[in-house]
């Protein structure tokens, strides 16, 4: 825990150096929490499925685009199972394939 | 020879379609399944829902949900069937039984692990109705319940 945060102070201090040339960036850096652990391991779900649509929902921003792993946190395995459940779910409409 | 396997059949209906419809539609796919010696272990009707996106120019549909059990053969007469009625507007037929059983495994491997982790501590290997209790207040306030989720522009 206090390892991630280290680290995280550490990449503010990048963007603080940035900041000097591009303002706009590095106070995006910042901007996001990131979120360093698997929702899905948390909360000890084995199998994601296409029905839920409460638990698919967070991993799917406004535009209708799966969340990567990234900005998540979500494990391989899970992200694996995440996205073969939201592209059922979209098949049968769920789940958006696109919003505009 | 053919190995029975589960599967989840879902098909959506139009908003309008009657219940004697739904009835003739549930009848016809219980035809179909008893041909391949399969059964229908479940029925659910999830109602009419709000569609994520237009499908035939309908914003609304009925989904209804089955499951089967049964041969693969089974699912491509069944796939092939449902293309053709009217009162179908999609259908979506999936295999659960492999996954069902992993997310088993993984549950049963995950108990085993932790009462052999409990009994190395000398605790009994099932954690007491107090300590569960206890628990549960302290991801109270870990996780905060339904935090939002993330906001859009990051994912470009």
């Amino acid at each position: 825990m206090s390892d991630f945060e280290h680290s995280r102070g550490r990449s503010g201090g990048r963007g603080g150096d940035k900041d000097k040339d591009k303002g706009e960036k590095g106070g995006r850096r910042t901007f996001f929490r990131r979120r360093r652990v698997c929702k899905f391991c948390v909360e000890k779900i084995d199998y994601v499925s296409y029905k839920d649509v409460k638990l698919l929902a967070p991993f799917i921003p406004e535009r209708g685009k799966i969340q990567p792993r990234r900005i998540s946190g979500v494990c391989a395995t899970h992200q694996r199972a995440l996205q073969n459940a939201i592209k059922r779910a979209r098949q049968i409409a769920l789940v958006p394939y696109t919003t505009d | 020879m053919s190995t029975t396997r589960q599967y989840e059949l879902v098909y959506l209906t139009p908003p309008d379609a009657t219940e004697d419809a739904l009835g003739e539609l549930h009848k016809q796919v219980q035809v179909v399944v008893d041909r391949f010696n399969g059964s229908i272990e479940k029925t659910e009707n999830w109602g009419r829902r709000k569609l994520a996106y237009e499908i035939n120019h309908q914003r609304e549909a009925t989904y209804v949900l089955e499951v089967i059990n049964g041969p693969g053969a089974m699912t491509a007469e069944l796939d092939r069937r449902l293309r053709v009625f009217d009162n179908v507007i999609r259908h979506m037929i999936v295999r659960v039984d492999e996954d069902l059983a992993t997310a088993d495994r993984a549950k049963t491997r995950r108990k085993a692990n932790m009462a052999k982790r409990r009994v190395k501590r000398g605790l009994p290997p099932e954690p007491t109705d107090a300590e569960l209790h206890r628990r549960r207040e302290e991801s109270d306030d870990f996780d905060g319940g339904g935090d939002m989720p993330f906001r859009g522009g990051g994912d470009r």
